[in-house]
C-alpha cells in the first residue's frame, strides 16, 4: 500500500485529565487529515429544562450543581442574569467585592488543578499527577498547598468548599466578619509567593511553537481585569453587552456530542477562557500579575495554547494578589444582600469562569417563576475552536507513531481544559412511529 | 508521622447521598458514630473533593474509608480492601460518580506518592446498583448498611488495638 493510501485512525475512547467524560476521533488518509473529532459523551442533565417552573430564587442552588469544579461561576452568571430581569445591579460595593473574593476562590482552586495536576504531567513527560509526584514532590506540594488556599476561601465566604451554599440572588445569605477574612490572609500570601514560582516555572517548560488563529472573546470590565461582569468583546471587534449574545453567537447540535457547539454567526469559530481573556485585557492585571508575565515573556497576547499554562499562572497572580486587596478594603456590609424583587422579564449574565465565559439567560414572570433558561457553558463554546486546533496539531505530526501522535492530541485537548461536564446540554431524541 | 494528639482512629465515609447508592458510605458511618462516641476514635463524612483527604488524613495513624464500588460484582457485597502498602485495584478507580480527575484510588496513590498516607489504610466498599441522580439507597443497599457499619466497628476496635501498641 503507498503512503499516500495508507489510512490511520488514532482514537482515545477515554480522555484522561480533563473534567468529565469525552473522547477523541482522528482519521488520517495517507498525509491528509480526514476526519477530527472531539466527542463529548458525558449523559445530558437537562438543567435547563427542569429550571423551567422553579422559583428565580432557586438558581444559584441549581445551577451550582452543573459543576463541582466551578460551581460559583454558575452561581455569579445566574444571579447576575435573575438581578438583571428585576432591574438590580450590583456592580459596587462590598457585596460585588465579596462576590470577585469568592470567585478569586474559585480561580485558585480550579487553574491550582489544572496547573499542577492536570496539565504539567504533560510538560513532564508523565502519564499523570501520580507518576509525577514521585519525582517531583516538591512541584504537587506547590500545588496543593495554592488550592487549599483557594478552599478556605471558597469555605469561608460559600460555606463550603464545594458547591456553595451561601450565595443568593442580590447577595450572599450572611457576610463574613473582617476577622474571618483576615485569617485568610496569611495562606494566601504564601498562595501568591507560590503562584509568583508558578508563573516563573512554567515559563521555563519546553514549549512548542504554535499559534493558533480562532477569534478571542472575552469579558472586558471597566473596573480591571475580568470575572464577574462586562461586556463581551473580541478581537475581531465584537462589543456587545451579554443581552445581544443571541444575536452575535448561535448554538448547534452536531451528532458526534453531547455539547452543543457554539460560533459566531458571522465569523464562525472562537475561543473563551485563560488566553482570551489575557489576549484582550492583559493591561487591566494587577501590577504584581503584569510584571510576572512580562519576566515569563509574554507578549500583550498570546495565541499559543501550550502557554495556557504560563497564562493560568499569571491569572493565579492575579487572583490571588486581587483576593488579598479584597480582604484588606473589606468592610462588613450593614445587609448581606440587597432586596431583588421578581418581575416579569428576561436576564442575562455572563461572567468569567476559570475556563471562559459563561452565559446564562432566564425568563420569568411577574411572581418570579422561571419559564425559560439558556445555560452557554465555555466548553461548547470551545469545542469547535478545540477540534481546529486539534486539527492543525495532526497536521503537523502525521510523522509521529500512533502512541506519540495520541499523546500529542490529548496534550491539545487539555491545553483548553475543556470541562465536560459543564458542556453537556441535551440530546435531542426523535421517535419515529409507523 | 502520627501526632498524638488526634484520635488514633479515623473513619471516613465517602460519597454523595444525592447519587442514589452512592450515599452508602456515608450512611454507614452515621451509624459507626452513633455507636461508637470514644475519644480514640473520629468519625467524618467527605462529600466533595477526595484531595481534601491529602490534609484531613494528615498525621492519623489509621484511616478507614467507607465507600460505595461499582465493580460488577452482586449489589449489596461488602468487600475489605487494605490499601496501606499496594493500589486499590482498578475497578474500584473508575467506581465512583464523581467526574473530578482525582478518585478515591488515585487519591490514595498521589497521598502514598507525596508520603502522606497514614500507616493503615483500609477501605470498606460496597456494591451498589444504582448511581442516577436522587436521594435514596436502593432497598437492598439499604439493608446492608448495618453489616456495613459492623464489619468497620469490628476494623475500628483491631485497628485500636494495634496503634494502642
Amino acid at each position: 500500500m503507498s503512503e499516500a493510501s495508507r489510512r490511520r485512525t488514532i482514537r482515545t475512547d477515554y480522555l484522561a485529565r480533563v473534567e468529565g467524560e469525552g473522547a477523541m476521533y482522528v482519521r488520517l488518509e495517507g498525509r491528509e487529515v480526514s476526519e477530527v473529532k472531539l466527542r463529548l459523551y458525558e449523559p445530558p442533565r437537562f438543567f435547563e429544562a427542569f429550571l423551567r417552573g422553579r422559583s428565580f430564587t432557586e438558581v444559584p442552588d441549581l445551577t451550582a450543581r452543573i459543576c463541582g469544579i466551578c460551581p460559583v461561576a454558575y452561581q455569579m452568571s445566574s444571579a447576575r442574569a435573575m438581578e438583571d430581569a428585576c432591574g438590580v445591579r450590583i456592580d459596587q460595593g462590598p457585596i460585588r467585592d465579596l462576590r470577585r473574593l469568592l470567585y478569586c476562590g474559585e480561580w485558585i482552586e480550579s487553574h491550582s488543578l489544572h496547573v499542577y495536576m492536570l496539565h504539567a504531567p504533560d510538560f513532564l513527560g508523565y502519564p499523570g499527577a501520580i507518576e509525577m509526584a514521585r519525582d517531583h514532590r516538591d512541584i504537587v506540594e506547590q500545588g496543593l498547598q495554592m488550592k487549599k488556599a483557594g478552599n478556605a476561601l471558597m469555605t469561608v465566604i460559600g460555606g463550603r468548599e464545594v458547591h456553595p451554599i451561601n450565595v443568593r440572588v442580590g447577595g450572599f445569605y450572611r457576610a463574613p466578619t473582617a476577622a474571618e477574612l483576615r485569617a485568610l490572609v496569611d495562606p494566601l500570601e504564601r498562595a501568591r509567593e507560590t503562584a509568583l514560582a508558578t508563573v516563573r516555572w512554567t515559563s521555563a517548560l519546553e514549549c512548542p511553537d504554535v499559534q493558533i488563529e480562532p477569534e478571542h472573546v472575552a469579558l472586558a470590565d471597566p473596573d480591571g481585569y475580568p470575572i464577574d461582569r462586562g461586556r463581551i468583546v473580541s478581537d475581531r471587534g465584537l462589543d456587545i453587552e451579554p443581552a445581544e449574545f443571541d444575536e452575535h453567537i448561535v448554538e448547534q447540535h452536531v451528532a458526534h456530542s453531547t455539547a452543543l457547539h457554539a460560533r459566531l454567526r458571522q465569523r464562525g469559530s472562537y475561543l473563551t477562557g485563560p488566553l482570551a481573556r489575557y489576549s484582550l485585557a492583559s493591561p487591566a492585571l494587577r501590577p504584581l500579575a503584569c510584571a510576572a508575565a512580562r519576566e515569563a515573556g509574554l507578549d500583550a497576547a498570546c495565541r499559543n495554547p501550550f502557554q495556557s499554562i504560563v497564562v493560568r499562572a499569571v491569572e493565579l497572580v492575579q487572583a490571588t494578589d486581587e483576593a488579598l486587596a479584597l480582604i484588606g478594603a473589606y468592610q462588613q456590609p450593614d445587609a448581606p444582600a440587597v432586596a431583588v424583587e421578581p418581575r416579569r422579564g428576561v436576564g442575562h449574565g455572563a461572567t468569567e469562569a476559570p475556563r471562559g465565559m459563561l452565559y446564562h439567560r432566564y425568563e420569568i414572570d411577574e411572581d418570579g417563576t422561571i419559564l425559560d433558561a439558556r445555560i452557554v457553558p465555555p466548553t461548547s463554546q470551545n469545542q469547535r475552536a478545540i477540534e481546529e486546533d486539534l486539527r492543525a496539531v495532526v497536521e503537523r505530526s502525521v510523522d509521529l507513531s500512533d502512541e506519540d501522535l495520541t499523546r500529542r492530541c490529548e496534550q491539545a485537548i487539555r491545553n483548553h481544559d475543556p470541562c465536560i461536564s459543564c458542556s453537556t446540554h441535551f440530546l435531542e431524541l426523535t421517535i419515529e412511529r409507523e | 508521622m502520627s501526632d498524638a494528639t488526634l484520635p488514633a482512629v479515623l473513619v471516613i465515609g465517602v460519597g454523595n447521598r444525592l447519587r442514589a447508592d452512592d450515599g452508602a458510605g456515608l450512611e454507614a458511618v452515621r451509624r459507626v458514630r452513633d455507636r461508637a462516641p470514644v475519644d480514640w476514635l473520629e468519625v467524618r463524612e467527605l462529600r466533595g473533593d477526595p484531595t481534601e483527604l491529602l490534609d484531613v488524613w494528615l498525621g492519623r495513624e489509621a484511616v478507614v474509608l467507607v465507600d460505595t464500588m461499582r465493580s460488577g460484582a452482586t449489589p449489596g457485597t461488602i468487600v475489605r480492601l487494605d490499601a496501606s502498602h499496594e493500589p486499590l485495584p482498578a475497578l474500584e478507580r473508575r467506581g465512583l460518580s464523581s467526574t473530578h480527575a482525582t478518585g478515591l484510588a488515585d487519591t490514595i496513590e498521589l497521598a502514598r506518592a507525596l508520603g502522606r498516607l497514614p500507616a493503615r489504610v483500609i477501605v470498606y466498599a460496597v456494591e451498589g446498583r444504582r448511581y442516577d441522580a436522587g436521594a435514596g439507597l436502593s432497598r437492598e443497599i439499604a439493608a446492608m448498611v448495618p453489616t456495613l457499619a459492623e464489619r468497620v466497628l469490628r476494623e475500628v476496635g483491631s485497628l485500636r488495638s494495634v496503634t494502642a501498641q
